[in-house]
């Protein structure tokens, strides 16, 4: 009998856990394309979540970069109460001394002065209101895309009587390249109406509609000479990276908000963008956690159907002296291998997939989302984190997922496992 | 109960349903099973015979009474107390082998070894052993699918000796072997426990087995009906 033998004992535990691996990763291979299935689903769903994270990721960028490379910018200095009231008598007065701050502040790339008015564009043929702005052609150059996106015609020179329409506000007044314009507007300080003739020198499209039918553009000083001010409504702001629109603890938040001006970023000018980002974040967690639950039932399922036609084998492996934790602890194993394998594969599927999409993008060019064109594909960005917080999630699932098989198999009566034969 | 006393079982039953379909698989054994035998237990099939191997194996509770092995009462033990009673002082040899088909035969007879914590030297030495004694040499790395059923059957032996267990319990061990192979094993078994002084506790029809017992246990409708000792 082993109790009356000398007998050296080396690490037990150690020996043990040897041994439970070395059975779950025997095991996990009995059935090959069990296995296989089983990694294949979980791989493909970790590969799935992977490529919808990278390309909500993409798409908030492209949206972001729609909204602020367009024309917005990453932040906008305003008159305070410009933007509450759009009265066209709240402009900036003091532009000099914020020039030259701004000129002075190394996290602005760029900026660019506007004016704002409402006006009415009459042509020979038709009329239609519009918003006229009133822009420095070179620093507007570097903030928005208002050049790039010229049509016909020629961008903004400087010279008075210069104007740039939408393509479809020109299709609305039926004019063309050279054709004549005659914008009424209220001047500031008292509304006395002023009106200018123009002539069309370019066309220009942003690839959005709102903007395509409504915007026209004229050189600042005509315009500040025209609504009788000598300041501006608007200074668009590029910044060093978007990331400084995000960072409130900048000193130029703190500078450039005062009694006088107030500069907001671009999630506070377009809070429905904000909101809907935030939302969009929110879809990709329920579409993982939906997706992780099926995981998690397809490997119950499966690790049940491998515990039931094993259920001899566990009697036996109970019978002859496995304490049911170590049965337990075996099945977990044979989940985190399964796992691992899984997360390994769909890694590589994520990173295969995902890698394309960022190179070639996904085209949904024309494509409108809560009033924003999308006038470039979606490239996808990987996110080195989120690929292996995922990795993580999903082993920690399988693992999970093995836990209720695990006690099931570990609860088993030898007798019960093994009533065929003994 | 004597020190040389391996299992004693006291008023044991086992019931397995209830109602109109109760079935008494096992009512009111008493048996006591000394050191050295080598004891069949016979009967019609539905007797009995297995729920009392298993009861004295520990691998079944019993509806009431109580089983002793080696001295302790082995009917209230928890799962994991009987997990290593059962490695440390009980072989089992079940018919259908039921080797675990993922280890190779001497994986399979190291097993418990390994669970009980011996040294790869002592393991080694005891698996060499036991492997030339029952015939097995040069077929340790073979996987029970790559072996016949008598070599598995020998494997099945192999393991359940190997850990110098208190007592030996077989379910109908020759049940699928032919006879010649089946012969070998009981002789195998046999000078086993001549030698070894190792206990055998038999389930069984073969008239092989019931030839060589020095016991016979006469087992029908779940009682012990008869208990004859030969010599």
């Amino acid at each position: 009998m082993m109790s009356d033998k000398q007998i050296t004992k080396e690490s037990t535990s150690w020996v043990i856990n040897t041994l439970t691996i070395r059975l779950a990763k025997r095991s996990i291979f009995r059935n090959t394309r069990r296995t296989l299935l089983t990694i294949l689903l979980i791989s493909c769903s970790l590969a799935a979540i992977l490529f919808t994270d990278s390309f909500v990721r993409g798409m908030v960028n492209s949206m972001i970069k729609i909204s602020t490379q367009t024309f917005l910018g990453e932040a906008q200095i305003h008159q305070q109460g410009f933007r509450a009231a759009n009265d066209i008598d709240l402009y900036i007065q003091d532009t000099k001394k914020l020039y030259q701050q701004l000129n002075n502040t190394n996290k602005i790339k760029a900026y660019a002065p506007r004016i704002i008015t409402g006006a009415m564009t009459s042509s020979s043929e038709n009329v239609s209101s519009a918003i006229v702005y009133g822009v420095d052609a070179t620093s507007e150059a570097k903030v928005s895309k208002l050049k790039q996106a010229m049509l016909k015609g020629n961008y903004l020179s400087g010279k008075a009587g210069e104007i740039l329409l939408g393509d479809q506000l020109a299709d609305l007044l039926e004019v063309s390249l050279g054709d004549r314009l005659v914008v009424t507007l209220s001047q500031a300080h008292g509304g006395d109406l002023s009106q200018a003739l123009f002539r069309v020198s370019g066309l220009f499209s942003f690839n959005e509609r709102t903007m395509d039918t409504s915007m026209a553009f004229i050189n600042l000083e005509q315009g500040q000479e025209l609504l009788n001010i000598k300041g501006v409504h608007q200074i668009a702001l590029r910044l060093q990276s978007l990331e400084q629109a995000n960072d409130k603890s900048l000193a130029i938040w703190k500078t450039l908000n005062n009694d006088h001006l107030e500069t907001l970023s671009w999630q506070e000018l377009i809070p429905q963008l904000s909101s809907m980002l935030s939302m969009t974040k929110y879809s990709t967690l329920i579409v993982s956690i939906i997706m992780y639950i099926l995981v998690a039932l397809g490997l119950i399922n499966t690790m049940f159907m491998s515990i039931y036609e094993r259920q001899t084998e566990f009697g036996i492996l109970l019978a002859i002296g496995t304490r049911p934790k170590q049965l337990f602890i075996q099945i977990l194993t044979e989940g985190f291998l399964i796992g691992s394998l899984s997360a390994i594969a769909g890694l590589v599927l994520a990173f295969i997939f995902c890698y394309w999409g960022s190179i070639v993008g996904i085209d949904y060019t024309d494509l409108e989302m809560s009033g924003m064109t999308l006038n470039e594909p979606i490239y996808l960005i990987l996110d080195a984190t989120s690929f292996i917080g995922m990795a993580l999630a999903t082993l920690f699932i399988t693992v999970v997922a093995c836990i209720y098989p695990a006690m099931d198999a570990a609860r088993l009566q030898p007798s019960f496992a093994m009533r065929k034969t003994l | 109960m004597s020190n040389n006393t391996v299992i004693q079982t006291q008023h044991l039953c086992r019931h397995f349903g209830k109602g109109d379909t109760l079935v008494n698989a096992l009512n009111d054994a008493n048996l006591t099973i000394e050191r050295g035998e080598f004891t069949a237990i016979i009967g019609p099939s539905g007797s009995g015979k297995s729920t009392l191997l298993q009861l004295m194996g520990g691998l079944d509770t019993p509806s009431s009474g109580k089983a002793f092995l080696d001295n302790k009462n082995i009917s209230q033990m928890s799962g994991s107390e009987l997990s290593d009673f059962r490695r440390d002082h009980i072989g089992f040899i079940f018919q259908a082998y039921n080797l675990i088909p993922v280890l190779s035969a001497k994986e399979n007879i190291e097993y418990i070894m390994l669970l009980q914590g011996l040294s790869q030297a002592e393991r080694h030495q005891r698996v060499k052993t036991i492997m030339h004694a029952v015939g097995l040499e040069g077929l340790g790395e073979r996987r029970p699918a790559e072996l016949s059923g008598g070599q598995q059957q020998r494997v099945a032996v192999a393991r359940a000796m190997v850990s110098q267990p208190s007592i030996i319990l077989a379910d109908e061990p020759t049940a699928n072997l032919d006879s010649k192979t089946g012969y070998d094993l009981l002789d195998m078994m046999k000078a086993l426990n001549e030698k070894e002084n190792m206990t055998f506790v038999f389930s069984t029809h073969d008239p092989k087995i019931m030839e060589r017992a020095k016991r016979i246990i006469r087992l029908v409708d779940g009682c012990i009906v008869d208990d004859e000792r030969k010599g």
